[in-house]
């Protein structure tokens, strides 16, 4: 019998041209125009040029690894696979080797060594795309973050501005950064050396982010996740419509005569909504995937946040109706596809990346569910992991709870005129 | 035996039923008849359990079903008197939904769809969109959504309002086939008092909120039993004729169209002679004239001073 239910609301939403147009039609569309149109104003130059990267040492690797392995403590005892084991891992020259031996990046970037008196001069001169600025006593004290717990160093990186950097590298520094993190954690399982040890590359990480921010991906990719999101909402508000016309032809007195429990006519609701926005981002991501070659490598990742959003835009639609049905209006709904998912998408970053603007406003986008959604996507998409989604879990979770709960508390329990 | 005890129901500003006491009992027919906003949807609405009264109760076999509504929910048919439907489903997917949600098992729900869309005389085209129906047959789907699962008790909310004479003549014989055969009860409102007529053996009359006559249709006729109706043709409209009816002590409920008139008198009163005089003085001609039995319009007329329909 909640079958029927569901069954009958997704019937009634396919045989309904404006919907499907509005679903599904609208935002392909949308994306297809923003990602061209807009594209390259994005992206900068879209060219591929060879980028070229200077690395400049303030420090000798070989000497800062001695400095810490002399600083020990006594009873620690290096053994011979352990130091092989760090000098492996030390993120410069990992970067370099991780560049220098991928043929791919070889055609991108090309890398520069340089000692630290050529700073300057290299930055006014505008030769190099990239610099990335290796402070005196980064390796000692990287490894001393890894292995006891201090302060994480950063290193500098200087964008030449005359210049669009491609998202390319980026992605490539981040990769190289993944891999540091694996390694660490390979490293510590071993348990040669100390058992707090701490994982250090979030520091690093996050100056990196600084660098990495969300216009870095292509067009075509921030559209797809941002029209998806944006248009999700409109099934919360389509779904808390029609139930408000089964109340309105009293179809729902008949739903209650047949005994069903109004709770259970309120959830019908918000599963079909569910079900229906996961349709959506399915055919919206298959569009992508195959129009953009946008990859969907983390796959789990990109399910786990779709269905927890879709529980939200299920929370919202039947807030709505719970309004609707109160109200004996459809207000609510109206109100919310007219104008809230305008403000909704606006604050979550879905015409533009409303990063630029402020602070302020980023906070608001987050706390938005299509705000949290599309980062969330953007952060997968960047290969961010779990970890980096649970600000968003956390966020779409709350709300999809508060949501339900004033919903079902709102949600009339007889039918007819209340 | 459902039963409706001292039911009343204000809203905001008004009060739209006021202490009314009904019954019906397993196979019979009871009609609800009353003009518009008399209170009828809202004490079958009452009855069936959709909103909860300010005062009074509803009693199912003697015991108050107010606050466990499930038992009458189960043994009720409700045919409202908007076109409860899916517009975009089908017939036969509109009855399969609201058999599904009946918990019908799946056989059976299969063959009373078939029995029903035969009743309801839409076995030919159970393949359209609800929305390309006429209005006609909108209304016998409306009626064949609510028999499905075979309730003890239809009520029926003015389940003709608005259609063509040959549907509005099929469903009344439907709903008098339903209790010959089924013995199912009804309770069957509407504001056409000759519909009630042919199909109730009970009747409530209802106006403003209030049961102002109940009974079979005899005794409900029988309050007017000691009076007949006249109804009076003329050749041509004339203002001073029917000023000169309505000066008569001996006539009431003088109600004039035209150049036709009805007026009520008591039974043996010989009133022909002054009708006949009164035409000579205003020089109009009498084109026929007839006396009839009193019909539940009548009595409504004879109880409110106004015209059952408007
Ligand atoms: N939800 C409501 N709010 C306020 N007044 C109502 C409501 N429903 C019905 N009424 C009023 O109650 C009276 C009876 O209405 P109703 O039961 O629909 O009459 P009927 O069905 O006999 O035409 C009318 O005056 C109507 O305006
Ligand atoms: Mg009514």
């Amino acid at each position: 019998m909640f079958i029927a239910l569901i069954k009958k609301q997704i019937k009634l939403l396919l045989r309904s041209p404006s919907e499907i147009l509005t679903l599904f039609v609208m935002p392909i569309v949308l994306i297809l125009i923003l990602s061209y149109a807009l594209g390259p104003l994005m992206e900068g130059d879209s060219e591929m040029t060879i980028i070229e990267l200077a690395i400049i040492h303030h420090e000798d690797e070989e000497e800062q690894i001695q400095g810490f392995i002399d600083a020990l403590p006594p009873n620690v005892v290096l053994d011979q696979k352990t130091s092989g084991n760090i000098e492996n891992s030390l993120p410069v020259s990992m970067l370099v080797k991780e560049l220098e031996n991928n043929n791919e990046m070889k055609e991108l970037i090309h890398v520069t060594q340089l000692d630290a008196k050529s700073l300057a001069e290299v930055k006014k001169s505008g030769d190099y795309d990239v610099v990335l600025e290796i402070p005196s006593n980064f390796t000692k004290e990287y490894l001393d973050a890894k292995f006891f717990d201090q302060e994480k160093p950063a290193f500098n990186v200087y964008l030449n501005e005359s210049e669009q950097i491609t998202s390319t590298i980026v992605k490539e520094i981040i990769d190289y950064f993944q891999q540091q993190y694996t390694l660490q954690s390979e490293l510590s399982e071993s348990g040669v050396i100390i058992d707090h040890t701490a994982l250090s590359s979030q520091k690093i990480h996050s100056t990196i982010r600084s660098v990495d921010s969300l216009e870095e991906v292509p067009s075509s990719v921030y559209y797809t996740f941002s029209m998806t999101v944006m248009f999700m909402l409109f099934i919360a508000g389509t779904l808390a419509s029609q139930s408000f016309i089964e109340k309105n032809t009293h179809i729902f007195d008949r739903i209650l005569l047949a005994r069903i429990h109004s709770s259970t006519y309120l959830l019908s609701i918000i599963v079909s909504s569910i079900l229906f926005s996961l349709l959506q981002v399915f055919v919206l991501f298959t569009f992508s995937y195959f129009v953009f070659n946008i990859s969907f490598a983390n796959w789990e990742l990109f399910l786990l946040l779709s269905i927890l959003f879709s529980i939200v835009i299920g929370a919202i639609a039947a807030l709505l109706s719970s309004i609707n049905y109160r109200s004996n209006s459809a207000g609510a709904s109206n109100l919310f596809s007219t104008a809230i998912v305008a403000i909704l998408a606006f604050f979550g970053g879905s015409y533009f990346n409303i990063s630029s603007l402020s602070p302020f406003i980023v906070n608001v986008g987050m706390l938005t569910p299509n705000g949290a959604a599309l980062d969330g996507y953007l952060k997968i998409a960047q290969n961010g992991s779990l970890n980096d989604l649970l600000p968003n879990i956390t966020v779409l979770s709350s709300l999809a709870f508060l949501l339900m709960l004033i919903a079902f508390l709102l949600f009339p329990k007889r039918g007819g005129i209340v | 035996m459902i039963e409706v005890v001292n039911l009343s129901k204000n809203f905001k500003r008004v009060t739209a039923v006021e202490q009314v006491n009904l019954y019906i009992e397993p196979g019979e027919i009871v009609g609800l008849l009353g003009p518009n906003g008399a209170g009828k949807s809202t004490t079958i609405a009452m009855l069936s359990t959709l909103i909860s009264p300010t005062d009074g109760d509803v009693l199912l076999n003697h015991k108050s079903i107010l606050k466990n509504p499930s038992e009458l929910r189960g043994v009720l048919g409700v045919v409202p008197q908007e076109i409860a439907l899916y517009e975009d489903l089908t017939a036969k997917e509109n009855l399969q939904f609201f058999g599904s949600i009946q918990k019908m098992p799946k056989q059976l729900l299969a063959e009373r769809i078939d029995i029903v869309l035969e009743q309801i005389g839409l076995q030919d085209e159970p393949k359209k969109l609800v929305k390309h129906y006429s209005g006609g047959m909108k209304r016998r789907l409306n009626i064949g959504v609510a028999m499905l699962h075979e309730p003890k008790y239809l009520i029926m909310d003015e389940p003709t309002v608005g259609i063509d004479p040959q549907s509005r003549n099929h469903i009344l014989k439907t709903v008098k086939t339903l209790n010959e055969n089924s013995n199912m009860a009804i309770i069957y409102t509407s504001h056409y008092m000759e519909e009630v007529e042919f199909l109730c053996n009970r009747i409530y009359i209802m106006d403003k909120g209030k049961i102002i006559a109940s009974g079979t249709k005899e005794e409900i006729k029988a309050v007017l039993s000691s009076e007949n109706t006249v109804h009076v043709k003329l050749e041509f409209h004339s203002k001073s004729f029917i000023n000169d009816l309505m000066d008569q002590p001996m006539l009431s409920n003088i109600n004039a169209k035209e150049a036709e008139i009805t007026f009520t008198v008591a039974k043996g009163m010989d009133f022909l002679p002054m009708l006949l005089s009164l035409c000579e003085k205003n020089n109009v001609i009498l084109k026929s004239f007839q006396v009839e039995e009193p019909t539940l319009e009548d009595v409504f007329l004879h109880l409110t001073g106004r015209a059952l329909r408007n």
